[in-house]
């Protein structure tokens, strides 16, 4: 065995055999690799029906036995939607109101984030316990006196009225994000800067800031992509003027299938090329912070 | 005199959880020293407690105070729960927001746990199945429900599916009211949740020690019993999170069921939605008011139940 090892420099090849017998998963190795195939399939499958229909003629999309592969594939759908007069007017309003909600959420929450990561542990959980559990909030609670308010105020059908809607689900997130990104970066560099005659607000802004970097780009993506995503209350707020997600939503209601489907995957693209991106983030680091307490 | 200064000294000494100390009434010159040490702070949180104070708390007021009024104001009253209660898209509403939360999470967590499961394993392919398994968190949600067009149609892959498979013999008509059009939405919100709730649970599988062992140990009857009395009971805080967390957001659903079924099958949020867009704003902010009593009612339940049982196994 040994000199095997030695001879075979690989050392993938002497642990197999060793270590199979170990990792056998629950159902074996067959089935482990059927049920990660399965769902892997299952999950991929919506997106790619989606595309199927939208590069289909309707007649194939209307078909009473759908097909699994498409017959013809037509670019049509395409060339009709991706058309400056149909798309402009909601890609104008989900980009401004997108980018608008991520900078004043990181704007409001980096300062405060910083501040409760500095406080001692039990109000810092305490705190951001406080802002989780406004999830329970129903939404709709929230934006029936919203938009009556944002009526009333002329702010319904503006880009300004919408992303102050989306800062209420925005804010909480990007605190809880940054609060974590905060927490790790040592208090140790921050007395070393006042050490060195900095005041507060410039250690801020020299040391801590760019240490925080990466943290806030990753919250500030988030609230973007939730601001992206959101219909409740752009349903709400929007009467005359429509988001990306709207007319997802009016199509589906009342548009032709192919329709659907394509702004469907107009609409993901960039989201999902933004958390294929950002899953080296996404991971369980947060989450099991938030678990742990 | 003295004796009152060492009581609020000794107040604010024992105090340690409020961290910066309370300033004390008639002491102009701590109120003045507190300001100029923690005066930045301040100014930093501010704008978050304003906002989350005016644009969350306000409104969650102002939807109670409009549900035990009529239009005009005036007297409290209980009419516009009256009103509410005694409409059948309410009862519906009602039941259908249960049964797809019932349903949903029951799927969702039963999934959530085998892929994290899974995910928890060291296996060749595994970065392309976890990002595989990421994919629904970067759709939206509206077109989630979009895509569930497709296959809950009568017309649709799902019936397509079944009956290649020679399940059903017949199409099935999925978008009716009742358990079938609760389930076709269920399967929708699993698709979408599967993703937060596998991380939720991995998080918690890669805190355990040891933990790829025994995931990938699980065999036989003994690694099912390990399985259950050890790895469950040391998951539970991520378990809880997780069922929590999906919860809330089932009772809370909006964009899929107001895609795949609109008024057909209403849920509590797209009551409240029609409602107010019919224009009785105040019937639309009992009704929301109800869905925020499910969900403390679900949250203080299950807390206290958990709670009693961990106080049990002690």
């Amino acid at each position: 065995m040994s000199a095997t090892v030695a001879r075979i420099p690989d050392n993938r090849q002497p642990t197999i055999p060793d270590a199979a017998p170990e990792r056998r998963p629950p159902w074996g190795d067959v089935g482990f690799w059927v049920l990660a195939i399965l769902f892997a399939t299952i999950l991929l499958l919506p997106l790619y029906v989606l595309f199927k229909v939208s590069v289909s003629t309707l007649a194939e999309a209307t078909a009473p036995r759908p097909s699994y592969l498409p017959r013809e594939i037509t670019w049509a759908n395409w060339g009709r939607l991706l058309n400056w007069d149909i798309i402009g007017d909601p890609l104008r309003h989900s980009l401004i109101v997108a980018f608008s909600t991520a900078i004043v959420a990181v704007l409001i929450a980096a300062p405060a984030a910083y501040v409760i990561s500095r406080l001692p542990r039990g109000t810092r959980y305490f705190i951001v316990l406080g802002l989780l559990l406004t999830r329970m909030f129903p939404e709709v609670i929230i934006a029936t006196p919203i938009a009556a308010n944002f009526f009333s105020w002329g702010l319904n059908d503006t880009n300004v009225g919408l992303a102050l809607a989306h800062l209420i689900r925005a804010l909480p997130l990007v605190t809880w994000v940054l609060v974590g990104t905060f927490e790790v970066i040592p208090r140790d560099l921050e007395e070393a800067s006042a050490v060195d005659g900095s005041g507060r607000v410039g250690t801020l802004l020299r040391v801590v800031l760019p240490l925080a970097a990466p943290g806030i780009a990753v919250a500030a993506i988030f609230a973007w992509l939730d601001s992206w995503n959101d219909l409740l209350y752009a349903i709400y707020l929007f009467l005359t003027e429509r988001t990306l997600p709207l007319i997802t939503y009016y199509y589906a209601n009342r548009g032709t299938v192919t329709d659907v489907a394509t702004f469907s995957i107009i609409l993901t693209i960039p989201v999902l090329l933004l958390t294929l991106f950002l899953q080296r983030w996404i991971r369980s680091g947060y989450l099991s912070g938030a678990v742990k307490g | 005199m003295a004796r009152d200064g060492s009581a609020v000294g000794v107040l604010v000494a024992s105090d340690r959880a409020v961290v910066p100390p309370t300033p004390t009434f008639g002491q102009p010159a701590g109120l003045q020293r507190w300001l100029a040490r923690y005066w930045l702070d301040i100014v930093l949180v501010t704008p978050l407690f304003l906002y989350v104070f005016f644009f969350m708390l306000v409104p969650v007021v102002q939807s109670i105070y409009l549900s035990f009024t009529l239009e005009g104001a005036g007297q409290p009253t209980f009419d516009n729960y009256r009103t509410v209660i005694n409409r059948s898209q309410f009862r519906d509403a009602f039941v259908n927001t249960l049964g797809i939360s019932i349903i949903g999470v029951t799927m969702e967590m039963t999934v959530g746990i085998i892929i994290a499961l899974m995910l928890a394993r060291a296996f060749r392919g595994r970065g392309l199945f976890r990002s595989i398994v990421l994919v629904p968190l970067g759709v939206p949600t509206i077109v989630a429900g979009a895509a569930m067009l497709y296959f809950i149609g009568f017309n649709g892959y799902l019936n397509e599916i079944l009956l290649d498979l020679g399940i059903i013999d017949v199409p099935i008509y999925w978008q009716q009211s009742g358990l079938r059009g609760m389930f076709a939405i269920a399967l929708a919100d699993l698709w979408k949740t599967t993703p937060l709730v596998v991380l939720i649970l991995l998080a918690g599988l890669e805190s355990i020690p040891g933990d790829v062992y025994e995931a990938a140990s699980v065999d036989g009857a003994d690694g099912w019993r390990r399985f259950w009395d050890h790895t469950i009971p040391l998951l539970m805080p991520s378990i809880t999170m997780a069922l929590i967390l999906r919860v809330i957001d089932a009772f809370r659903i909006f964009d899929i069921a107001l895609v795949l079924a609109g008024q057909a099958i209403p849920v509590m949020s797209s009551f409240v939605y029609f409602d107010y867009q019919a224009g009785s704003i105040n019937t639309a902010a009992a009704a929301a008011v109800i869905l925020l009593l499910m969900i403390l009612v679900f949250v203080v339940a299950y807390l206290l139940l958990v709670a009693r049982r961990t106080e049990d196994v002690r």
